[in-house]
């Protein structure tokens, strides 16, 4: 058993425990009312916790003064430099400045190099912002006989199209109108076979031949000419 | 207080004495030992009595001496009127007698402030110093103390943490952060007594 002086310090009494608690309000009720009474009979409690009272309101009152050698930077009122370099300690200040070199280095030193070339916008022929043309007939995929013409929405004055029918994806035949409509030439009718999946489509010019609308593709096959 | 008030109740406390010892109207020895008694109560109950009120309405409330001289008053009035029986311990019937009247007191302040005062011993400090001389010396020997006992002092009582907390904080365990206030307020004790 050690024998050193803190340990010679036995307590004598169990409400001894109380003091410190009871000086700071940190008791409840029942518990505060029961120490109260005890050190009315205990003389020794009393005794005890006046001299912890005296002990406590000293330092409570002169704690700027005794401690301020060792304890100085936790008392003293720091600037606002200190409260911010005290936020890391020197270890973490050190990453944190290498991270950011690593971070600016980067940032001016390799990424202008890697730039690429910019990036290329073009329209083709099957994206193209703007109005549509609804396509009128035919729209209808089973046909009786093979269609004399192809009929589309007018979108107005000043405008070219030109009717794309395709043959199983490759165009068959094309031709360019200012009118909504294009009649078949018996030539074209011969070149098309019944029973055969073929689309067409249509798209606008503006007279300047800038594409301005495109309509969506649309599938038909005929059971005879 | 003023002088005269303070004259007053002095005066009280020595009459109810003699009266008192009038009351048993026994022999000398007798007669010696009520008074001896008398004046021991309030030798010994009054520090303890005034630290009660003290702690409970505010060393900086002007009135706490007042309230306890009324009370040693009440104590020894109830004392010649023979109400202590012995059936609790003298303290106890003190202890009643000094929490009634400060519980009277708290009802009558909060009629006028509307909120009872709260205890708050360490709030004004320098108000509850009542011997300056005494605090600076006791300053000073805590300034001595070996590091180890002052850095105790002033996590546990100057920064009011746990003693959990200051343990942790010192890496050593709750109860050796007892010993070492103990031990501290033990060294300081004996400083005071050179």
């Amino acid at each position: 058993m050690k024998s050193n002086g803190e340990e010679s310090t036995m307590k004598k009494c169990m409400f001894e425990d109380f003091i410190d608690d009871y000086l700071f309000n940190r008791l409840d009720r029942p518990q505060r009312e029961a120490f109260e009474e005890h050190y009315f009979n205990c003389s020794h409690c009393f005794e005890k916790m006046a001299e912890r009272d005296e002990l406590i309101t000293v330092v409570k009152a002169k704690g700027s003064e005794i401690f301020r050698d060792v304890y100085a930077p936790e008392t003293a009122e720091h600037s606002w430099l200190e409260k911010v370099v005290a936020f890391l300690t020197p270890q973490q200040w050190a990453v944190a400045a290498v991270s950011a070199a690593l971070v600016l280095i980067v940032a001016f030193g390799i990424l202008p190099n890697l730039k690429t070339e910019a990036p290329e916008f073009f329209i083709n022929d099957d994206l193209v912002r703007g109005s549509s043309i609804k396509l009128i007939s035919p729209v209808i995929d089973n046909l009786a006989q093979i269609p004399s013409a192809f009929r589309w929405q007018s979108l107005g004055e000043n405008v070219d199209y030109r009717l794309f029918i395709y043959d199983n994806g490759n165009l068959l035949w094309s031709t360019a109108t200012e009118e909504n409509f294009i009649r078949l030439s018996e030539d074209i009718k011969n070149l098309m076979m019944p029973g055969k999946e073929y689309s067409w489509q249509v798209k606008a010019f503006s007279t300047e031949g800038t594409l301005i609308a495109v309509s969506s593709s649309v599938q038909f096959k005929f059971a005879s000419k | 207080m003023n002088i005269e008030t303070k004259q007053c109740f002095s005066v009280i406390l020595h009459a109810l004495v003699i009266q008192e010892n009038w009351l048993y109207n026994g022999t000398k020895v007798e007669q010696k030992k009520l008074e001896i008694n008398t004046k021991e109560i309030i030798a010994k109950y009054r520090p303890v009595v005034s630290f009660r009120v003290k702690k409970s309405i505010g060393a900086q409330t002007p009135d706490w001496e007042d309230v306890v001289n009324e009370i040693m008053v009440n104590v020894l009035e109830k004392l010649n009127k023979g109400e202590f029986r012995g059936e609790s311990s003298i303290g106890t019937f003190i202890y009643t007698i000094t929490s009634r009247r400060i519980i009277d007191y708290i009802r009558q302040k909060s009629k006028v402030l509307k909120h009872a005062p709260e205890p708050n011993p360490y709030l004004s400090p320098q108000e509850h110093i009542e011997n300056k001389e005494r605090a600076e010396w006791i300053a000073k020997a805590i300034e001595k103390l070996k590091p180890k006992y002052k850095e105790v002092l002033y996590l546990y009582y100057y920064q009011e943490l746990s003693r959990e907390e200051v343990a942790k904080r010192l890496n050593i365990t709750p109860r050796r952060v007892s010993e070492r206030v103990n031990y501290a307020q033990k060294l300081l004790k004996k400083v005071m007594k050179q």
